[in-house]
């Protein structure tokens, strides 16, 4: 296991439960600095994945490594944890709760104060430090959290539907923090449904259904993987038909063309170049959103998504 | 430890300062001196009033005045219960004591009134009694006559000595008192776990605690912080408690009167402070188990009902200190602390039966701080719902 590069290693992993099998063999790699997306419908397995990276169930099967090994007590201090289903102890304050969990996580007092000051400042909460949890709205709260689970400066964060709850302010903040965070060196392991934020932010993803590994890889080699067998085009000129398209649709002055199968978007350029009563200002290949491969990778709907795209 | 010691303080400070155990720990004090205190004045508040006596034996002396505490009686004598009857309706009195024919062979004086007389007009009229039987007789013998036996008991063994009075009472009362105090903050404790923990796991907080530090650290931190909770209650309660006797006795005995039994005491502690640990152990165990408050308090409930365990046999346990259910009860540790308390007072508890005794509370809390640590792991992963016995064992085998 290499510590420069793979902050995290999974290797042929399986959790079993007595009637379900959450994980099934599964591998993959996190990098130091880099956000990766940790992708999969409602019970995949992904909390089941992130709670054995931390050690608070054990794997049926299966080697993990974190930070360069298998999980320890000493590590704990070195990695920030965000659960989807997170919560802080209502009747203390912001300030005090930050404290407690800063110190928990290995700062010292007056280390906890000075970065509780920093972060509630950056999230602009620090107005608010004074004030019980309890009293807290639900976007102070989430911002609370993420202070809480990041101000130890961890060299791991593993975090869970970072933005929910967060209006277009706030999350623009709080993207702002991971980006910087990946900057400074952390693998930032971020598992939501957002597949905007995923797009924005992830250089490689991993998606997980039924426990299993159904893609894995950079972001870019994925799409290119799914690209749709469609284009669009802007051209002066009218058209009634174009040899290789299937389907011919008119959309914002301009046309996406469904191709032929087996027909490649090169030789309807071609086509189109060679009509003299048309010219062609914009050729393109159409991008399936990470949404759309989503929807088609775990099975729902697809037949309805592929409508969509062509 | 210093993460245990960080989670001891936070449950600490969150705790202190919350409206109910600031009620809890000041208003019940307070409310036993507002009791108290009633009780006290209704006894022995306001002067001696005006009352009248009866003499059908004929053979006592008439009295003029009785003084008691710094306070005058002055007595009216009447020939018949007639003109005592009409004295008190014209309001004349406030009632009439009636010394029947047959006292002299056992017959019980009767007072007659609108209420009870309080304490000090009972002295009085115990005093009017005597003087009336001894007219000549000197003062010395008269106060010598109201306590002519206080007797003072010393123990062949340890040359202890125990005083007649409120100085015995204390010395019996004591071990009674803080066996109670134990049994109520530990069951008070228990329960507090249990729905401190069950308020946790809804609060979802413990998912990020956890990957800070280990169930161990954090199960040892809450129960430390808890019983220093509890410590501070029972102190503040102690301390009321003493100030009030105090008050209530100041003057009226001797403090070389006073035997305090240090022995009893200590192995009280001694048993007391594991034992109270291992009570906040088991209710943070069963807040663990439980799915929601209202099943950690039943939890805890029966918890409290096996600490309560001396109570249910005191009548046999007084009756044969050193028997099996004595010694059965100083080796069981839920009930150690209290049923040592309580035998020590009353006679000697052998020395290999404390021994063993710590020992065993000891062990329990060291086994119960393990075996909570193991299944709180695969509770706090569970929301609102109990933890079932497989999934105990689960947790136990994946320790």
């Amino acid at each position: 296991m290499n510590e420069s590069m793979h902050a995290v290693e999974v290797r042929d992993v399986s959790k079993a439960y007595a009637t379900v099998q959450a994980v099934d063999d599964l591998s993959f790699t996190v990098d130091r600095g880099e956000i990766f997306g940790l992708l999969g419908p409602n019970g995949a397995g992904k909390t089941t994945t992130i709670r054995m990276m931390l050690d608070i169930i054990k794997p049926s099967a299966g080697e993990i490594g974190v930070l360069g090994g298998p999980m320890t007590e000493e590590k704990k201090s070195r990695i920030g944890y965000l659960p989807e289903e997170r919560g802080l102890y209502d009747d203390m304050t912001v300030l005090d709760t930050l404290l407690f969990l800063g110190q928990l996580k290995g700062l010292s007092s007056a280390t906890a104060r000075e970065r509780a000051e920093t972060y509630l400042r950056e999230v602009e909460l620090w107005e608010a430090r004074d004030r019980k949890i309890e009293a807290l709205s639900q976007g102070m709260n989430q911002k609370a959290q993420f202070v809480a689970g990041t101000m130890h400066e961890p060299e791991l964060l593993i975090i869970d539907e970072p933005f929910s709850g967060l209006d277009p302010v706030n999350t623009r903040i709080i993207k702002n923090l991971l980006l910087h965070m990946r900057d400074r060196g952390t693998a930032i392991i971020m598992s939501t449904h957002q597949m905007q934020r995923v797009e924005e932010l992830c250089e490689r993803i991993l998606l997980i259904d039924h426990g299993r590994r159904v893609l894995y890889g950079p972001l870019e080699e994925i799409r290119e993987q799914f690209v749709a067998n469609a284009v669009e085009v802007d051209l002066d000129g009218e058209l009634e038909e174009v040899a290789g398209v299937r389907r011919l649709s008119p959309r914002n002055g301009g046309y996406r063309m469904t191709l032929e199968e087996g027909v490649q978007p090169e030789t309807v350029l071609q086509v189109l170049v060679g009509m003299p009563e048309v010219t062609v200002q914009r050729f393109e290949r159409v991008q399936r959103s990470l949404d759309d491969i989503f929807v088609q990778v775990v099975g729902h709907e697809v037949e309805n998504a592929e409508e969509e795209v062509a | 430890m210093r993460k245990a010691w960080l989670v001891a303080k936070a449950t600490y400070r969150r705790r202190v300062r919350s409206t109910l155990f600031l009620l809890f720990t000041f208003g019940i004090p307070c409310l036993m001196v507002i009791v108290g205190t009633v009780v006290i004045l209704a006894q022995t508040g306001g002067a001696l009033p005006q009352i009248g006596y009866v003499d059908q034996t004929g053979r006592l002396a008439a009295v003029e005045s009785v003084t008691v505490e710094d306070e005058t009686l002055r007595p009216t004598l009447y020939t018949d219960i007639g003109a005592a009857r009409q004295a008190f309706r014209d309001g004349d009195i406030v009632g009439y004591l009636v010394v029947p024919e047959d006292y002299f062979e056992g017959g019980e004086p009767l007072f007659y009134g609108e209420r009870n007389p309080n304490a000090r007009l009972q002295s009085a009229m115990t005093t009017l009694m005597r003087q009336g039987m001894l007219p000549d007789a000197p003062a010395w013998i008269l106060n010598r006559l109201e306590d002519p036996s206080n007797i003072t008991y010393v123990a062949r063994e340890t040359g202890e000595r125990v005083a007649q009075g409120p100085g015995l009472i204390i010395r019996v009362a004591t071990p009674a008192f803080l066996a109670m105090v134990f049994i109520f903050s530990v069951f008070t404790s228990a329960n507090q776990m249990g729905s401190a923990v069950v308020r946790e796991k809804e609060q979802r907080a413990m998912e990020m605690v956890i990957t800070s530090i280990s169930p161990r650290q954090l199960v040892t931190g809450k129960v430390l912080g808890m019983t220093l909770l509890s410590l501070t209650q029972v102190g503040v309660w102690l301390l009321g408690a003493v100030i009030g006797i105090g008050l209530v006795l100041f003057g009226t005995f001797q403090m070389q009167d006073l035997s305090i039994p240090w022995s009893a005491l200590l192995w009280g502690a001694l048993l007391g402070i594991p034992g109270y640990f291992l009570y906040a152990t088991l209710g943070t165990g069963l807040g663990v188990i439980a799915g929601d408050k209202q099943q950690a308090r039943q939890l805890a409930g029966m918890l409290g009902f096996l600490g309560m365990g001396p109570l249910y046999f005191m009548g046999l346990i007084i009756n044969n200190l050193g028997g099996p259910l004595g010694v059965g009860l100083t080796l069981f540790p839920l009930t150690a602390p209290t049923i040592t308390l309580f035998r020590m007072t009353l006679s000697q508890v052998p020395t290999w039966q404390l021994g063993a005794s710590l020992s065993i509370i000891l062990l329990s809390l060291a086994a119960s701080v393990w075996f909570v640590a193991r299944i709180f792991r695969a509770a706090m992963l569970i929301y609102g719902q109990a933890l079932q016995p497989r999934e105990i064992l689960r947790a136990l085998r994946q320790a």
